[in-house]
Protein backbone atom coordinates (compact mmCIF):
# COMPACT_ATOMS: atom_id res chain seq x y z
CA UNK A 1 0.00 0.00 0.00
CA UNK A 2 2.67 2.52 0.97
CA UNK A 3 4.73 1.13 -1.99
CA UNK A 4 2.20 1.44 -4.14
CA UNK A 5 1.53 5.12 -3.07
CA UNK A 6 5.39 5.93 -3.66
CA UNK A 7 5.29 5.03 -7.25
CA UNK A 8 2.38 7.19 -7.97
CA UNK A 9 2.93 10.73 -9.05
CA UNK A 10 2.54 13.54 -7.20
CA UNK A 11 -0.58 14.78 -8.72
CA UNK A 12 -2.48 11.92 -8.21
CA UNK A 13 -1.51 11.42 -4.90
CA UNK A 14 -2.79 14.91 -4.21
CA UNK A 15 -6.11 14.23 -6.39
CA UNK A 16 -6.54 11.41 -3.60
CA UNK A 17 -6.00 13.13 -1.11
CA UNK A 18 -8.72 15.22 -1.71
CA UNK A 19 -10.98 12.94 -2.84
CA UNK A 20 -10.37 10.99 0.50
CA UNK A 21 -11.05 14.44 2.97
CA UNK A 22 -14.36 14.80 0.15
CA UNK A 23 -15.88 11.13 1.07
CA UNK A 24 -15.01 11.55 4.79
CA UNK A 25 -16.28 14.95 4.79
CA UNK A 26 -19.35 13.42 3.49
CA UNK A 27 -19.63 10.78 5.32
CA UNK A 28 -19.79 12.85 8.13
CA UNK A 29 -22.29 15.33 7.26
CA UNK A 30 -24.60 12.09 6.81
CA UNK A 31 -24.38 11.42 9.93
CA UNK A 32 -24.80 13.62 11.63
CA UNK A 33 -27.48 16.09 9.22
CA UNK A 34 -30.62 14.46 10.71
CA UNK A 35 -29.70 14.75 14.61
CA UNK A 36 -28.40 17.98 14.01
CA UNK A 37 -31.84 19.19 12.21
CA UNK A 38 -33.87 17.63 14.58
CA UNK A 39 -31.61 19.51 17.38
CA UNK A 40 -31.80 22.87 15.91
CA UNK A 41 -35.70 22.32 15.31
CA UNK A 42 -36.10 21.30 18.91
CA UNK A 43 -34.83 24.97 19.63
CA UNK A 44 -35.72 27.19 17.11
CA UNK A 45 -39.28 25.39 16.55
CA UNK A 46 -39.52 26.24 12.37
CA UNK A 47 -38.77 24.00 9.96
CA UNK A 48 -37.59 26.08 7.43
CA UNK A 49 -35.32 28.11 9.69
CA UNK A 50 -34.22 24.82 11.47
CA UNK A 51 -33.05 23.57 7.87
CA UNK A 52 -31.17 26.76 6.87
CA UNK A 53 -29.42 26.63 10.33
CA UNK A 54 -27.76 23.53 9.42
CA UNK A 55 -26.83 24.24 6.37
CA UNK A 56 -25.20 27.08 7.19
CA UNK A 57 -23.39 25.14 10.12
CA UNK A 58 -22.36 22.67 7.35
CA UNK A 59 -20.98 25.33 4.65
CA UNK A 60 -19.10 27.15 7.25
CA UNK A 61 -17.65 24.32 8.99
CA UNK A 62 -16.31 22.65 5.44
CA UNK A 63 -15.81 26.31 4.50
CA UNK A 64 -13.00 26.59 7.80
CA UNK A 65 -11.85 23.72 8.85
CA UNK A 66 -12.49 20.56 6.57
CA UNK A 67 -8.78 20.75 6.85
CA UNK A 68 -8.71 19.85 10.60
CA UNK A 69 -8.49 16.30 12.08
CA UNK A 70 -11.57 14.56 11.26
CA UNK A 71 -12.00 14.01 15.52
CA UNK A 72 -12.23 17.87 15.57
CA UNK A 73 -15.33 18.14 13.41
CA UNK A 74 -18.11 17.15 15.52
CA UNK A 75 -17.31 19.55 18.48
CA UNK A 76 -16.83 22.27 15.74
CA UNK A 77 -19.78 22.02 13.95
CA UNK A 78 -22.09 21.26 17.07
CA UNK A 79 -20.17 24.56 18.18
CA UNK A 80 -20.99 26.74 14.91
CA UNK A 81 -24.58 24.80 14.90
CA UNK A 82 -24.90 26.25 18.47
CA UNK A 83 -23.53 29.87 17.51
CA UNK A 84 -25.89 29.96 14.54
CA UNK A 85 -29.09 29.07 16.81
CA UNK A 86 -28.47 31.77 19.25
CA UNK A 87 -28.14 34.45 16.58
CA UNK A 88 -31.40 33.20 15.09
CA UNK A 89 -32.88 33.70 18.00
CA UNK A 90 -31.02 37.09 19.12
CA UNK A 91 -32.60 37.96 15.59
CA UNK A 92 -35.94 36.92 16.42
CA UNK A 93 -35.97 38.88 19.80
CA UNK A 94 -35.06 42.11 17.80
CA UNK A 95 -37.65 41.15 14.44
CA UNK A 96 -40.45 40.87 17.49
CA UNK A 97 -39.56 44.35 18.57
CA UNK A 98 -39.56 46.30 15.75
CA UNK A 99 -42.94 44.07 14.61
CA UNK A 100 -44.78 44.96 17.85
CA UNK A 101 -43.05 48.52 17.70
CA UNK A 102 -44.84 48.86 14.31
CA UNK A 103 -47.97 47.19 15.82
CA UNK A 104 -47.81 44.01 13.20
CA UNK A 105 -47.56 40.33 14.11
CA UNK A 106 -44.59 38.32 13.74
CA UNK A 107 -46.84 35.29 12.04
CA UNK A 108 -48.58 37.23 9.85
CA UNK A 109 -48.16 35.28 6.13
CA UNK A 110 -47.65 31.82 8.07
CA UNK A 111 -48.89 29.30 6.04
CA UNK A 112 -49.64 25.76 8.11
CA UNK A 113 -50.18 23.81 4.77
CA UNK A 114 -46.96 24.76 3.31
CA UNK A 115 -45.44 24.25 6.81
CA UNK A 116 -47.20 20.79 6.98
CA UNK A 117 -44.36 17.50 7.08
CA UNK A 118 -45.37 15.22 4.19
CA UNK A 119 -47.79 12.16 4.98
CA UNK A 120 -45.92 9.20 6.49
CA UNK A 121 -46.57 6.01 6.02
CA UNK A 122 -46.53 4.22 9.54
CA UNK A 123 -49.50 4.17 11.97
CA UNK A 124 -51.23 6.91 13.01
CA UNK A 125 -51.64 5.76 17.08
CA UNK A 126 -47.80 5.60 17.01
CA UNK A 127 -46.86 8.60 15.08
CA UNK A 128 -49.21 10.46 17.75
CA UNK A 129 -47.98 8.99 20.68
CA UNK A 130 -44.15 9.76 19.32
CA UNK A 131 -45.18 13.44 18.46
CA UNK A 132 -46.45 13.79 22.30
CA UNK A 133 -43.34 12.45 23.22
CA UNK A 134 -41.31 14.65 21.33
CA UNK A 135 -43.59 17.90 22.10
CA UNK A 136 -43.41 17.40 25.67
CA UNK A 137 -39.65 17.04 25.58
CA UNK A 138 -39.44 20.05 23.47
CA UNK A 139 -41.58 22.06 25.83
CA UNK A 140 -39.77 20.82 28.86
CA UNK A 141 -36.58 21.80 27.34
CA UNK A 142 -37.54 25.27 26.08
CA UNK A 143 -37.75 25.77 29.55
CA UNK A 144 -34.76 24.97 30.62
CA UNK A 145 -31.84 27.88 30.72
CA UNK A 146 -30.05 27.88 27.57
CA UNK A 147 -26.44 26.58 28.70
CA UNK A 148 -28.33 23.69 30.80
CA UNK A 149 -30.29 22.80 26.93
CA UNK A 150 -27.58 22.73 25.45
CA UNK A 151 -25.48 20.54 27.79
CA UNK A 152 -28.61 18.19 27.87
CA UNK A 153 -28.77 18.08 24.38
CA UNK A 154 -25.27 17.78 23.02
CA UNK A 155 -24.18 15.38 26.19
CA UNK A 156 -27.50 13.29 25.97
CA UNK A 157 -29.26 13.10 22.71
CA UNK A 158 -26.08 13.89 20.61
CA UNK A 159 -23.81 11.55 22.65
CA UNK A 160 -20.95 14.02 22.64
CA UNK A 161 -18.44 13.32 25.44
CA UNK A 162 -17.61 15.94 28.41
CA UNK A 163 -14.64 17.58 26.44
CA UNK A 164 -16.31 17.57 22.94
CA UNK A 165 -19.82 19.10 24.80
CA UNK A 166 -16.91 21.65 26.04
CA UNK A 167 -15.61 22.09 22.94
CA UNK A 168 -18.72 22.69 21.33
CA UNK A 169 -19.96 25.21 24.16
CA UNK A 170 -16.71 27.03 24.60
CA UNK A 171 -16.54 26.78 28.45
CA UNK A 172 -15.01 24.14 30.99
CA UNK A 173 -15.27 20.66 31.21
CA UNK A 174 -16.68 21.50 34.63
CA UNK A 175 -18.89 23.86 33.48
CA UNK A 176 -20.19 20.86 31.23
CA UNK A 177 -20.99 18.16 34.12
CA UNK A 178 -22.87 21.07 36.45
CA UNK A 179 -25.01 22.23 33.26
CA UNK A 180 -25.64 18.81 32.60
CA UNK A 181 -26.54 17.72 36.16
CA UNK A 182 -28.88 21.24 36.82
CA UNK A 183 -30.35 20.21 33.25
CA UNK A 184 -31.48 16.30 34.22
CA UNK A 185 -32.64 17.49 37.55
CA UNK A 186 -34.62 20.26 36.24
CA UNK A 187 -36.37 17.68 33.68
CA UNK A 188 -37.42 15.20 35.90
CA UNK A 189 -39.37 17.90 37.33
CA UNK A 190 -40.92 19.18 34.12
CA UNK A 191 -41.43 15.32 32.58
CA UNK A 192 -42.24 13.35 35.83
CA UNK A 193 -45.56 12.49 34.47
CA UNK A 194 -44.80 11.89 30.44
CA UNK A 195 -42.23 9.88 31.06
CA UNK B 1 -26.46 11.59 46.08
CA UNK B 2 -27.89 8.53 46.72
CA UNK B 3 -28.65 5.70 44.62
CA UNK B 4 -32.33 6.13 43.45
CA UNK B 5 -31.59 9.55 42.33
CA UNK B 6 -28.95 8.35 40.13
CA UNK B 7 -30.94 4.98 38.59
CA UNK B 8 -33.63 7.62 37.76
CA UNK B 9 -31.46 10.19 36.03
CA UNK B 10 -30.78 7.04 34.23
CA UNK B 11 -33.85 6.67 33.33
CA UNK B 12 -34.59 10.10 32.75
CA UNK B 13 -31.63 9.91 30.23
CA UNK B 14 -32.29 6.73 28.59
CA UNK B 15 -35.67 7.48 27.64
CA UNK B 16 -35.36 11.40 26.45
CA UNK B 17 -32.91 9.74 24.11
CA UNK B 18 -35.27 6.80 22.81
CA UNK B 19 -37.96 9.80 21.99
CA UNK B 20 -35.05 12.01 20.44
CA UNK B 21 -33.67 8.89 18.24
CA UNK B 22 -37.41 7.63 17.61
CA UNK B 23 -38.51 11.57 16.22
CA UNK B 24 -35.28 11.62 14.30
CA UNK B 25 -35.96 8.37 12.41
CA UNK B 26 -39.39 9.17 11.24
CA UNK B 27 -38.60 12.56 9.64
CA UNK B 28 -40.34 12.30 6.40
CA UNK B 29 -38.83 12.22 3.02
CA UNK B 30 -39.31 15.70 1.57
CA UNK B 31 -36.98 16.75 4.71
CA UNK B 32 -34.14 14.34 4.40
CA UNK B 33 -33.90 15.56 0.80
CA UNK B 34 -33.45 18.92 1.85
CA UNK B 35 -31.05 17.85 4.22
CA UNK B 36 -29.07 15.95 1.53
CA UNK B 37 -29.21 18.64 -0.91
CA UNK B 38 -27.95 20.65 2.31
CA UNK B 39 -25.01 18.75 2.50
CA UNK B 40 -24.20 18.27 -1.37
CA UNK B 41 -24.42 22.01 -1.31
CA UNK B 42 -21.69 22.03 1.51
CA UNK B 43 -19.13 19.35 0.02
CA UNK B 44 -19.21 22.25 -3.09
CA UNK B 45 -17.40 24.14 -0.16
CA UNK B 46 -14.34 21.66 -0.52
CA UNK B 47 -13.90 21.52 -4.12
CA UNK B 48 -13.99 25.92 -4.11
CA UNK B 49 -11.60 25.57 -1.17
CA UNK B 50 -9.19 23.52 -2.89
CA UNK B 51 -9.44 25.60 -6.24
CA UNK B 52 -8.29 28.55 -4.10
CA UNK B 53 -5.82 26.69 -1.93
CA UNK B 54 -3.77 25.67 -5.60
CA UNK B 55 -4.51 28.96 -6.77
CA UNK B 56 -3.14 30.72 -3.80
CA UNK B 57 0.17 28.63 -3.92
CA UNK B 58 1.15 30.77 -6.94
CA UNK B 59 0.41 34.17 -5.31
CA UNK B 60 3.85 34.44 -3.84
CA UNK B 61 5.56 33.55 -6.28
CA UNK B 62 3.60 35.76 -8.78
CA UNK B 63 4.57 38.22 -6.44
CA UNK B 64 7.97 37.93 -6.34
CA UNK B 65 8.62 37.94 -10.07
CA UNK B 66 6.53 41.17 -10.86
CA UNK B 67 8.36 42.87 -7.70
CA UNK B 68 12.20 41.59 -9.30
CA UNK B 69 10.40 43.00 -12.69
CA UNK B 70 9.88 46.10 -11.55
CA UNK B 71 13.11 46.73 -9.92
CA UNK B 72 14.72 45.89 -13.19
CA UNK B 73 13.11 48.41 -15.02
CA UNK B 74 13.48 50.75 -12.58
CA UNK B 75 17.08 49.91 -12.09
CA UNK B 76 18.40 49.71 -15.82
CA UNK B 77 16.03 52.29 -16.84
CA UNK B 78 18.95 55.46 -15.76
CA UNK B 79 22.51 55.51 -15.80
CA UNK B 80 24.13 54.34 -12.29
CA UNK B 81 24.48 56.92 -9.83
CA UNK B 82 21.96 59.29 -11.19
CA UNK B 83 18.39 59.79 -9.30
CA UNK B 84 15.38 60.38 -10.98
CA UNK B 85 15.05 63.65 -8.60
CA UNK B 86 18.73 64.65 -10.60
CA UNK B 87 17.57 64.25 -13.85
CA UNK B 88 14.47 66.63 -13.19
CA UNK B 89 17.15 69.08 -11.68
CA UNK B 90 19.57 68.95 -14.56
CA UNK B 91 17.01 69.66 -17.29
CA UNK B 92 15.48 72.35 -15.07
CA UNK B 93 18.48 74.28 -15.14
CA UNK B 94 19.43 73.62 -18.83
CA UNK B 95 16.33 75.35 -19.88
CA UNK B 96 16.96 78.43 -16.83
CA UNK B 97 20.31 79.03 -18.78
CA UNK B 98 18.74 79.49 -22.00
CA UNK B 99 15.72 81.75 -20.51
CA UNK B 100 18.58 83.71 -18.82
CA UNK B 101 21.22 83.69 -20.95
CA UNK B 102 22.40 86.81 -23.73
CA UNK B 103 21.47 85.17 -26.83
CA UNK B 104 18.82 86.81 -28.50
CA UNK B 105 14.87 84.93 -28.50
CA UNK B 106 15.20 85.58 -32.43
CA UNK B 107 17.71 82.75 -32.48
CA UNK B 108 16.35 80.54 -30.23
CA UNK B 109 13.29 80.81 -32.69
CA UNK B 110 15.08 79.74 -35.75
CA UNK B 111 16.46 76.64 -34.00
CA UNK B 112 15.42 74.92 -37.67
CA UNK B 113 17.30 77.52 -40.04
CA UNK B 114 20.58 76.16 -37.73
CA UNK B 115 20.04 73.20 -37.52
CA UNK B 116 19.38 73.08 -41.48
CA UNK B 117 23.06 75.04 -41.49
CA UNK B 118 24.83 72.49 -38.81
CA UNK B 119 23.76 69.69 -41.59
CA UNK B 120 25.34 71.68 -44.28
CA UNK B 121 29.10 72.17 -42.60
CA UNK B 122 28.99 68.26 -42.01
CA UNK B 123 28.27 67.48 -45.95
CA UNK B 124 31.06 70.16 -47.47
CA UNK B 125 34.30 67.84 -47.33
CA UNK B 126 37.20 68.74 -45.44
CA UNK B 127 38.60 70.48 -48.43
CA UNK B 128 36.20 73.07 -48.88
CA UNK B 129 35.03 71.50 -52.21
CA UNK B 130 31.36 70.02 -52.70
CA UNK B 131 31.72 66.47 -53.05
CA UNK B 132 30.61 65.09 -56.65
CA UNK B 133 30.87 68.67 -58.09
CA UNK B 134 34.04 70.10 -61.07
Amino acid sequence: MALAALKQPACLLREEGKLGSKIEMDAFLRDVQTRAYRITLASVRDADEALDIVQDAMISLVRKYSARPVEEWRPLFYRILKNRTLDWQRRGIVRGRVMSFFGGQEGEGYDPVARATGPSSENPVETVARSDAMDALENALADLPGRQREAFMLRNLEGLNVSETATAMGCSEGSVKTHYSRAVHRLRGLLGEHL
Amino acid sequence: MNTGNVMKNRELEKRTKRIFDESVSALDAATLSKLTQARYKALEQLEKNSAITSRSRWIPACAVAVGAFVVMVFWQGQPPGVSEVQTFDVVALSDLEILLGDEELDMIQELEFYAWLDEQAEIVPADGTEGGVG
